[in-house]
């Protein structure tokens, strides 16, 4: 039927033909962008994991001689076999082993190691790296949710894209119900006419699947190259390269194919299905008709604001609903994601600004975190304290324990709200007389002690502890703006640590040779409310005594009290404090000191809140992008349904000319339309995100004020007027075509032609 | 030889109160070659007689054998493929493919079976019909009366054992109303083809050779032109 129908129509009913064009370059456009950048995305994880774990597929580690490697080597399906000198040692061998075919890699290491005559337990496998060739390993427990992640937010686009371009198809064909009725009455099968539409569509989709493919994989190539530019900037980001191979780009056109042809395939399938008679007699406009006299729709809102044309332009639009679908819903996603994201990030950064950068602003320039190292065994505090940029340098760790406290040591405040029992869920223990409550213990390095004695005003000794004299009133207060109530009583001298593994028997304490058993009192230098500048929070966490001491004091007591956390801190302080420079060196500086000694990771405070912001913008571009990617499905679809316009609604509008409606009116009746397209889902957009936004607000205890002054207007406005301005000027295109209508001839009837 | 038969052919459209019977228990047979001019007023339901014996609608009761094939039981493509190849269905609206010229529509029935037309008939019908001269053009290029000449040539072009006229004259002026009839006596009488018209103009149905006259649904008169009458009012 495409020589001796189809060919012909499409000549003569051109915009019908841009409208499906349109819709197959934007399926294949975004299917080809987002498949070459997951095709990236999977082949830097190649490369990431190969760099972190190695270049491996199996590993078997034993007793093996060089006739055992050769025997490895030899193997079928094995690409190479390499020893690896960094893990063997004199006893056992460990060979790295790739594969060629990796789907058979289990059944080939047993195979490998029987030969060998070893057990499975020598075997090992790089499950990460086979989780990427879609190879699971039996035994593996780790969920690898990462290729199945890519093909799943693959197959939710498809089908998104279905569903978006679907109505693009079905208005078009729907065009043609009268037409498609004739043929059946002179005997075309339902198959033939099916195949008819999808055939159609698959010639007219070619050439914009193909362009649409060339732009995505550039959009994905941009991508790779913004993201490499926005990487190269952050500590430790890997640059990668961009990858296109011919077997992706099959894959490509093979999905935006199907995607086409599915939403060809479901319309005229149900076009097909029609009767003669039905196709004959149930045009669109028919049926449209129908249904406006059926549920008797009236527009009192539009009736009310405009008058007499907006009650036109809004049935008219309730009889284009159907083709319309398509824009709204493009549309109402497009404005809710972006009004959403800019609420959220504004949210966000209004939160980190308290939590993070407004609160610790002023107690840190860089940072160093050491792993599995104790604070006594660590040796470069002094030389770290010499550095020429440095100004202030503290070296720390935290311990958890607990302190028993004397029911009348707790302050009057407290008291009056119940003792601290009353806000810990699971209390430790309440002996009546004294209480067992969790403490932080900050170990302080005996230097950065003393100073932080001189900053309260406390002489400076190193056999005590400070203890900071705050507690949470979480009653009357949020941890977004938290009010402190005093937690011990002025006075306190001695304070009773215990070892948190130790049973909290009143007579273990009072029993002789406590200290052994894990008890240990010491003396309470302060109480304070002041806490020393470290990049910590205090006092939130089950609602533990903060205290402070110096590592002088904890070396005698550790062996009783133990438990000090896995990090060891050290805060810098520059001299010069708002130049990245100082701040990248100081930090370059402190590698070079700890770094070939221990396994360090550092920040600057400086670099970090660059890196956040543009972490920030490169989340926004890319949720952004997709919201302009909505906006711009549901624009192509507000100009296909314009452009189509003389074809669709010439009768529509030669009824109203010959009632005498203006070319002023039909205007107005335009604009009305145009606005009623995009305000709708602009407004429930609006309406969700203030719903979302109050609950996000709610929910993190920020003062909505505080939102309000930061609200992201700008940016909507923007984002509401671009797109209002594209429907605005499709609209104006088709209806300047429509005010040129030839009213005889648009009067005559389609039937007799 | 009987070319159409009807057995208790029954149609009922809606259900509950909102049914209504368009067709009650007909009973019919039309020779080889009759010219049968089916009328009566509208909403009778002689269109509704026409759609089923075009296999264009299904009966809700009774069996329609055509050319000794129940159509009646067929599914949509088999019944598709009947309609191409043995019937041929003219409308008031002519139901033309805008965008095709003149010679596709009227070859289109052959061309959905990938078949090559006979030459010699399709210039003859075409001859006959008097549009050999049109037949590049597109339907919005010719009169009326040229588009039904054009829409009586598709339906002839498969030789169907049986024509199905629906008031093929009733968007047409007397002077082509009056050549549109006497060509479908012509195709009649020099291609010995069954034709059924339905009509409301008794001027139009008296150039047949037998008309029926259907009132709610039901055959309410049968008669032969030139003979009497193979059944009277009253008897249905």
């Amino acid at each position: 039927m495409w020589k001796n129908y189809s060919a012909d129509y499409i000549r003569q009913n051109r915009a019908s033909g841009y409208s499906i064009m349109i819709a197959a370059f934007i399926a294949a456009l975004f299917l080809s962008f987002l498949c070459s950048l997951f095709y990236n995305f999977w082949l830097d994880n190649i490369a990431g994991t190969k760099l972190e774990d190695g270049d491996w597929h199996g590993r078997i580690a034993g007793e093996m001689d060089e006739d055992a490697i050769s025997m490895i080597e030899s193997f079928a399906n094995v690409e190479k076999a390499a020893v690896n000198t960094d893990l063997s040692n004199g006893e056992q061998v460990v060979v790295d082993i790739c594969f060629y075919n990796k789907k058979t890699v289990y059944q080939d290491m047993l195979q490998i190691v029987n030969m060998l005559g070893l057990t499975e337990e020598v075997c090992d496998y790089n499950y990460q790296l086979l989780s990427l060739y879609f190879v699971r390993i039996p035994g593996d427990q780790m969920p690898r949710l990462l290729m199945p992640a890519y093909l799943a937010v693959v197959i939710l686009v498809c089908i998104s894209l279905v569903l978006v371009i679907y109505n693009s198809f079905a208005v078009s064909q729907n065009n043609r119900i009268h037409q498609f009725g004739i043929f059946s009455s002179i005997g075309a099968a339902p198959g033939q006419i099916l195949a008819c539409l999808v055939q159609e569509a698959f010639l007219l989709s070619i050439l914009p699947i193909l362009a649409g493919m060339f732009l995505g994989v550039v959009f994905s190539f941009g991508t790779v190259r913004a993201i490499n530019a926005f990487t190269e900037t952050l500590a430790g980001g890997r640059q990668s390269s961009f990858s296109c191979s011919p077997v992706i780009l099959i894959i490509i056109f093979l999905l935006s194919m199907l995607t086409v042809l599915i939403s060809a395939w479901l319309p005229g399938r149900k076009l097909s299905r029609l009767t003669p008679l039905e196709a004959i007699r149930g045009t669109g406009e028919q049926q449209g008709k129908k249904s406006v006299f059926r549920r008797k729709k009236h527009f009192r809102i539009l009736s009310l604001l405009f008058g007499m044309e907006g009650e036109l332009a809004g049935n008219a639009l309730w009889a284009q609903r159907k083709a319309l679908r398509t824009t709204s819903l493009s549309l109402s996603l497009a404005f809710l994601g972006f009004m959403m994201m800019q609420c959220f990030w504004t949210l966000s950064g209004i939160s980190t600004f308290h939590t993070y950068f407004e609160k610790y602003q002023d107690v840190w320039d860089v940072m160093a975190t050491i792993k599995d190292v104790k604070i006594g065994e660590f040796d470069l505090a002094d030389g770290l304290k010499n550095l020429n940029d440095a100004d202030s340098c503290v070296v720390y760790q935290r311990a958890e324990a607990d302190v028993r406290l004397p029911v009348e040591a707790q302050s009057r405040e407290l008291s009056a709200l119940g003792g601290p029992m009353a806000f810990i869920k699971d209390p430790a223990c309440d002996e009546g007389e004294n209480l067992v409550v969790k403490t932080s213990i900050f170990i302080m390095d005996d230097k950065g002690f003393e100073e932080y004695c001189r900053q309260i005003g406390v002489n400076p000794r190193l056999d005590g502890s400070i203890i900071w004299n705050c507690f949470w009133d979480s009653v009357h207060s949020n941890f977004r703006y938290p009010e402190y109530i005093p937690y011990v009583e002025e006075g306190m001298d001695t304070v009773v640590l215990q070892n948190s593994e130790v049973k909290y028997l009143q007579e273990a304490y009072q029993s002789e040779g406590a200290e052994q058993e894990g008890f240990a009192e010491i003396p309470v230098l302060a109480l304070s409310q002041e806490c020393p500048m470290l990049r910590e929070e205090f006092g939130k966490s089950e609602y533990a005594l903060v205290q402070f001491i110096p590592l002088s004091l904890w070396r005698q007591i550790s062996g009783q009290i133990g438990g000090e956390g896995k990090e060891l801190k050290i805060r810098i302080l520059a001299k010069t404090r708002e130049s990245l420079e100082t701040l990248n060196m100081l930090e370059e500086e402190i590698v070079e000191m700890i770094g070939p000694d221990y396994d360090v990771e550092s920040e600057n405070r400086i670099q970090e809140k660059i890196d956040n912001d543009k972490m920030i913008e490169g989340y926004e571009l890319v949720l952004g992008a997709f919201c302009v990617l909505f906006a711009v499905i549901g624009i192509a679809h507000v100009f296909s349904n314009t452009m189509g316009f003389l074809r669709q609604r010439k009768r529509e509008f030669a009824r109203y000319m010959s009632i005498g409606l203006t070319p002023k009116e039909m205007g107005k009746m335009f604009c009305i339309e145009a606005l009623v397209l995009a305000g709708r889902p602009m407004l429930y957009s609006l309406f969700f995100t203030i719903l979302a936004t109050a609950f996000m607000i709610k929910a993190s205890y920020l003062n909505p004020m505080e939102f309000v002054r930061e609200a992201p207007v700008g940016a909507i406005s923007a984002f509401i007027l671009t797109v209002f301005a594209f429907v605005a000027f499709a609209y104006y295109l088709g209806g300047r075509r429509m005010l040129k209508l030839n009213l005889a001839e648009a009067l005559r009837d389609d039937t007799l032609i | 030889m009987e070319i159409l038969r009807c057995e208790g052919v029954s149609k009922v459209y809606g259900s509950g109160d909102n049914q209504v019977v368009a067709l009650n228990r007909i009973d019919l047979s039309v020779a080889q070659g009759e010219f049968v001019a089916i009328i009566g007023a509208s909403g009778s339901g002689k269109s509704t007689l026409l759609h089923i014996l075009g296999s264009v609608d299904k009966p809700s009761e009774g069996k329609v054998i055509i050319a000794g094939e129940d159509i009646s039981a067929f599914n949509r493509t088999k019944a598709a493929v009947f309609r191409r190849r043995k019937v041929g269905l003219v409308y008031q609206f002519y139901n033309l493919i805008p965008t095709l010229t003149i010679r596709k529509n009227i070859l289109m029935p052959l061309l959905l079976d990938k078949k090559k037309p006979n030459r010699e008939y399709f210039d003859q019908v075409v001859a006959s019909l008097g549009i050999d001269g049109k037949l590049e053009c597109y339907p919005n290029q010719l009169s009326g009366g040229q588009q039904q000449r054009a829409a009586i040539a598709r339906s002839l072009v498969y030789r169907p054992a049986l024509l199905l006229a629906d008031e093929p004259t009733g968007n047409l002026d007397q002077k082509n109303s009056r050549e549109i009839i006497d060509l479908l006596k012509l195709s009649n009488r020099s291609l010995k083809q069954t034709i059924l018209l339905i009509t409301h103009d008794e001027k139009v149905a008296l150039e047949a050779d037998r008309i029926l006259t259907i009132e709610d649904g039901k055959i309410i008169r049968d008669e032969k032109r030139g003979g009497k009458a193979l059944l009277k009012e009253g008897q249905s």
